[in-house]
């Protein structure tokens, strides 16, 4: 246990530590541009310059502890330097902040307005490179602001193993490719490299001047794509930013989709598949209760409900595993001794979908199916004889499953042609418009916050479960 | 030892009205303010009548006055690049620091100019919250809007009518720009050649 002194604060660092590490554990900041916490250190931007007594200057990432050393983070031989490694960095930057998509969350950005502020000292014209080259039906790179940190080359190596970046030539002329025989579009987790880079040089397709990142907020979730539950931040426009001559979906749409970082599920990633959120949540919702596919008034729907459920000798459940815990546990705690409750699986593997990796993806590709099994049993669905009812609560149910004379209670949350053949459907919220948790395949519990308001003719779930429970007990 | 304060007397501003015995006989005066009333009016509807115009009344929306002085901040203008797009590159930067809001830009791609990638596909300005500060103008880097003097002429019954578009915004043609090269104009004026 070397004891080591950064800024004259006497630090207890454990031997295999880095300078860089201890710093940032113990809240001294020392900026960087290369060095990423999951990914090796390579130390080739310089940002990361620290002061060593007796030692002189050397990068902060690379410096092994050593007992007694004094390390300085901000002295002023440590300011100037960092001056100039930012001169340097921006020599060939092009600086058009005004129209990349990264300005506003920009690490060069925000280093300058920190540490230099100083115009470029270089007469000499910029080198012209790339612009928008095309890495992957996702992402497109522009190799004249890069920076060459390499972060995105040793994600593609170190991480999701897709080898798919490169290096090629040197000096001002050297540029990021994709590798020959190994595109970047079969990487499950290649959108990973657009967070990580610390310039506007990898951009996302999908989310390419749809927005200044400064009208947009993050509402901490939790990723539905399958049973490793990771956590990410849904963006969406500010309320105080709302649109009113522009398209006003634009207020309640998924901009875009990155990690939370969170060391006990996902870390600092998420696949590809959680990025398109947008298109599983966006599709057309149901927002009107029907009996038979005639739309009703939400109480006459619930009645109707109500009165089959209270008519019923043998009522079947099939419950969502897309339900959180709390809907799960209500569910259970209020109609799980009038039904015979069995956990449906609402959503399969896609055709040319990774079903199941090392790193973080999983074959069951529904995120709460751990709390229903756990609520409701590992038994699959089972229509014995006199089956009259079933409560069918969520989509990716074929109806040509069900007994022929039983009665069907549907909930739903998107517009599917089953709604019209249900006795009753319901319409519920969605992920994005409610409070709930979701439990993954390793029994670690993540919550999610809405994003956006629900549409006056939906239910959520949870309620919608205790207004079918009331009166069904009072009157059997 | 502290010393008695005095109390507050707050200070009187106005004069008390003072009336002689005409003022205070009330019917006269109100008489002779009625005729000054009268005789303006009827000289004025003397001039309507006679064909002149009478008091100095601009017949608004269908006449707008001429004498805005030349750094009056009025409607909005999109300038233009000299192959007629627009200067603006949808950065957003006047949409930021505008304080009451009104500016909403649309921004798209165009890979076919990567000197300018960045363009705004619709660009709306909505005058019935517009303040006319002119903070957009000084946030612009591009120089891609400005104000001139004349205002929008907007009236209507209706504050969702009160926006302008991108290509209301696009219409300012000036004969030359002292900031750049402007584009030819597509229609020829008389008297003016097409490339002048």
């Amino acid at each position: 246990m070397p004891e080591i002194f950064i800024n004259g604060q006497a630090i207890e660092a454990r031997d295999d530590q880095t300078v860089m590490e201890v710093a940032r554990e113990h809240g001294h900041f020392i900026p960087y541009f290369c060095w990423h916490p999951q990914l090796s250190v390579v130390g080739n931007c310089r940002m990361c310059l620290v002061e060593v007594e007796g030692r002189g200057l050397d990068i902060a990432c690379n410096m092994p502890v050593a007992k007694g050393m004094q390390v300085f983070t901000n002295s002023e031989e440590v300011q100037a330097h960092r001056k100039a490694i930012l001169q340097f960095i921006t020599l060939n930057h092009p600086v058009d902040c005004g129209i990349c998509d990264k300005a506003g969350e920009c690490t060069l950005q925000d280093y300058h307005y920190e540490y230099s502020g100083q115009r470029s000292l270089s007469h000499d014209e910029k080198v012209r490179s790339t612009k928008f080259y095309n890495l992957s039906n996702r992402i497109l790179l522009d190799n004249e602001r890069c920076i060459l940190c390499l972060r995105c080359t040793r994600f593609t190596h170190e991480v999701s193993k897709s080898m798919a970046l490169g290096v090629e030539r040197r000096g001002d002329i050297s540029n990021i490719r994709p590798v020959e025989d190994r595109p970047l579009s079969e990487d499950p987790y290649s959108d990973n490299i657009v967070d990580i880079c610390p310039v506007g040089a990898l951009l996302s397709r999908q989310f390419l001047h749809k927005s200044r990142v400064w009208f947009l907020q993050p509402t901490p979730s939790v990723c539905p794509g399958c049973a490793r539950g990771c956590t990410v931040q849904i963006w969406h426009r500010k309320p105080e930013w709302k649109l009113k001559a522009l398209d006003p979906r634009q207020n309640e749409n998924i901009a875009r989709v990155t990690p939370l970082d969170n060391p006990a599920v996902n870390g600092p990633w998420i696949c590809n598949k959680g990025r398109d959120l947008a298109q599983m949540f966006e599709r057309a919702r149901a927002d009107e209760p029907m009996l038979k596919g005639r739309p009703v008034a939400v109480p006459a729907a619930l009645d109707e409900a109500r009165r089959l459920i209270g008519a019923a000798r043998h009522p079947v459940a099939l419950v969502s595993n897309w339900g959180s815990n709390e809907e799960l546990e209500a569910f259970k705690d209020k109609l799980g001794e009038v039904f015979h409750c069995f956990v449906k699986q609402d959503w399969q593997p896609q055709p040319g979908e990774r079903i199941e990796d090392d790193l973080l993806i999983r074959g069951d590709k529904n995120p709460n199916t751990t709390r229903a099994r756990e609520l409701f049993g590992h038994a699959e669905p089972d229509f014995k004889d006199g089956t009259d009812l079933v409560l069918v609560w969520g989509e990716g149910f074929d109806f040509a499953g069900l007994p022929p004379r039983a009665r069907i209670i549907f909930l739903n949350s998107y517009l599917q042609p089953e709604n019209g053949h249900a006795d009753v459907f319901l319409p519920v919220s969605i992920q994005t418009e409610r409070h709930g948790h979701y439990t993954n395949f390793r029994g670690t519990v993540s919550a999610f916050e809405p994003c956006f308001e629900k549409k006056p003719g939906v239910l959520h779930a949870e309620d919608l479960i205790k207004a079918l429970a009331a009166p069904a007990r009072g009157h059997p | 030892m502290t010393t008695p304060r005095k109390p507050h007397v707050r200070r009187q501003y106005w004069n008390e009205p003072t009336m002689g015995w005409w003022e205070r006989s009330y019917l006269l005066e109100v008489a002779r303010g009625l005729a000054i009333t009268g005789g303006v009016f009827l000289r004025n509807m003397g001039k309507w009548m006679t064909g002149r115009k009478g008091a100095l009344t601009a017949y608004y929306p269908e006449e707008i006055r001429a004498d805005y002085a030349a750094g009056n901040r009025g409607k909005h203008i999109l300038t233009q690049r000299p192959d007629g797009r627009p200067q603006c590159v949808a950065c957003n930067m006047c949409a930021t620091v505008c304080p009451a809001q009104v500016i909403e830009i649309d921004a798209a791609f165009d890979p076919d100019d990567p000197a300018h990638p960045k363009y705004p596909s619709r660009f709306e300005i909505d005058y019935s919250r517009c303040v006319f500060c002119g903070f957009c103008v000084e946030a612009c880097p591009e120089d891609a809007i400005r104000m001139v003097k004349e205002t929008p002429d907007l009236p209507g019954f209706d504050r969702d009518r009160m926006w302008l578009g991108k290509e209301e915004l696009l219409n300012w043609q000036p004969h030359a720009d002292v900031a750049k090269p402007y584009p030819v104009r597509t229609v020829a004026e008389p008297g003016r050649s097409p490339d002048a």
